[in-house]
């Protein structure tokens, strides 16, 4: 791959940060203009807030926007169901009607999407994509079962958009998939890391070696565990592949981080089309590179839904573009996205996140799904790891992995005692989309 | 002939100049109200296509809501 065909954008990707500054300002004054002129949630936010679009001078200027929350979003569909009032016109305008998720249990966000919307959200998928080192030559397979979650809609339309021949998976069983990725020749395999090791255990089961098969990349979304270093390891492990991180969300429609071949660590934001700050979670106020803090997103794509100032939940901590050699001027996300900003659970005391614990269970490749299981006795909180081993794990062996475990949690949590214990074959959740591993059964959780 | 820049304030090259004018053509012809339906389909097809590419390369950004876009 010569220097020149790594960027599927040379001309923004390679962007100094001041000229990518200018090129960000132009297109934050447009939207607030069309925000402000089409959008009657942003008509009154603005109102409210005192903002005018003719008050963008520097992109320092952005912090006079109001910021918009999940919480206002859904409060919004709520006073003008079904989309609420960010959009700029109603579904005679769209030709997409798409949802969140819903892993959370709560009522999922609306949203729409124009030709020109869909066309762009394939668009970011490209640059990710090309990125990875994805190119026309491979055949791709999406194990995605293509329902009204948004997911790897755009991933589909941007390989298309780049010529790849492309396997829609769809709905079927994962030994279905397994065999049907092998008899098309696939070279890219796109899903949840979750879903990835799922397709592995699966092969395993069948006899298949997938680290023999074609497949040279796994382009992984939904799930932060995409960069969690042990999980990628053990991935790209049992696939004989390479594992790129990507994070995209139903608001935005599409991705906004990818990592590049030259994985450095982490995931650069796509800022042409994005503006993404971080903020400390318990205020407004901006945090400096190598800081924790929420991811804060303002999209110029979306123009139906305008997106200014969205706080995502998410956990991010940005570095420099310097970070990392491939030469795109474009800022990284170190670690990817770390989780959300309010999946930190306090047990007696000790902060526990999620994605430390799975980092410490990936460690042992005989681990096929685990549970992080909250409860609470009288006054006193437990905290157990119900985990599955592969299900010829002997008795003396398990005993070993469990007390591996159980030292190696507590050293990474201030001594806190995990109890360690086994569940037997299949009896744990498996997931396709994302993965919901921690359950937290306290009546009233304590900082949870 | 009239010098044109992108959203960064630099010269457009020739062959930007090329795609913003294919672009602009794309779009006046959108906004007919004569065009049999498969002919409506593929302009409009033709011109999101163009959006992409004036908006990443920094030439253009705005909405196509009102050309049914």
């Amino acid at each position: 791959m010569g220097a020149g065909d790594q960027y599927w954008n040379p001309k923004t990707e390679t962007l100094g940060r001041d000229e990518l500054a200018v090129l960000q300002l132009a297109k934050l004054r447009r939207l607030c203009d069309w925000a402000a002129a089409r959008s009657p949630f942003y008509q009154r936010s603005f109102r409210e807030a005192g903002f005018a679009p003719e008050q963008l001078k520097t992109l320092d200027d952005l912090r006079r926007l109001p910021l918009l929350t999940r919480d206002q979003w859904m409060a919004s569909q709520g006073e003008a169901p079904p989309f609420g009032l960010l959009p700029v016109a109603g579904r005679e305008a769209a030709i997409r009607w798409h949802t969140t998720s819903g892993t959370t249990g709560r009522e999922p966000i609306r949203v729409l999407d124009t030709t020109k919307d869909w066309a762009w959200q394939a668009e970011m998928w490209c640059y990710g994509l090309w990125g990875f080192g994805v190119r026309p030559a491979d055949t791709a397979y999406v194990a995605f079962g293509y329902g009204s979650f948004i997911g790897f809609w755009g991933l589909h339309y941007g390989m298309e958009k780049m010529g790849v021949l492309n396997v829609p998976g769809g709905a079927q069983t994962t030994e279905g998939r397994v065999k049907q990725l092998l008899d098309f020749g696939a070279t890219v395999v796109a899903s949840t890391p979750t879903y990835a090791l799922r397709l592995a255990q699966e092969a395993e089961r069948l006899g298949v070696d997938l680290a023999a098969s074609p497949v040279r990349r796994l382009i992984l979304s939904g799930e932060p565990a995409g960069s969690i270093p042990q999980t990628k390891a053990l991935i790209e492990r049992l696939w004989g592949a390479k594992a790129g991180d990507t994070a995209g969300m139903t608001e935005i429609g599409t991705i906004m981080v990818f990592e590049c071949t030259h994985q450095p660590g982490g995931t650069h934001i796509i800022e042409d089309h994005y503006l993404e700050e971080v903020l400390d979670p318990a205020g407004d106020q901006p945090v400096g590179y190598g800081e924790a803090g929420e991811r804060v997103v303002t999209s110029f794509g979306r123009g139906i839904i305008p997106l200014l100032r969205y706080r995502t939940a998410d956990l991010v901590a940005k570095v420099p573009a310097s970070r990392c050699t491939c030469g795109r001027g474009f800022d990284l996300y170190e670690g990817g996205i770390l989780g959300r900003v309010d999946d930190m659970k306090l047990v007696r005391g000790t902060n526990v996140y999620p994605r430390a614990v799975e980092g410490i269970v990936r460690e042992h490749p005989g681990i096929e799904e685990f549970q992080l299981r909250l409860t609470r006795e009288g006054h006193f909180d437990r905290i157990a790891l119900r985990v599955e081993p592969a299900a010829d794990t002997s008795d003396e062996a398990w005993a070993d992995m469990a007390e591996r475990l159980a030292k190696a949690l507590a050293e990474a949590h201030e001594g806190l005692r995990f109890e360690v214990e086994r569940a037997g074959p299949g009896e744990l959740p498996r997931f396709e989309l994302k993965a919901r591993r921690t359950v937290d059964q306290r009546d009233t959780p304590i900082g949870g | 002939m009239p010098t044109t820049t992108d959203l960064l304030g630099r010269p457009t090259t020739p062959l930007e100049d090329e795609l913003l004018d294919l672009y602009r053509r794309c779009k006046a012809l959108l906004e007919g109200d004569d065009l049999a339906p498969c002919v409506r389909a593929g302009v409009r097809a033709a011109t999101v296509g163009l959006w992409n590419v004036v908006n990443d390369l920094g030439l253009e950004h705005e909405q196509l809501i009102d050309l049914g876009a």
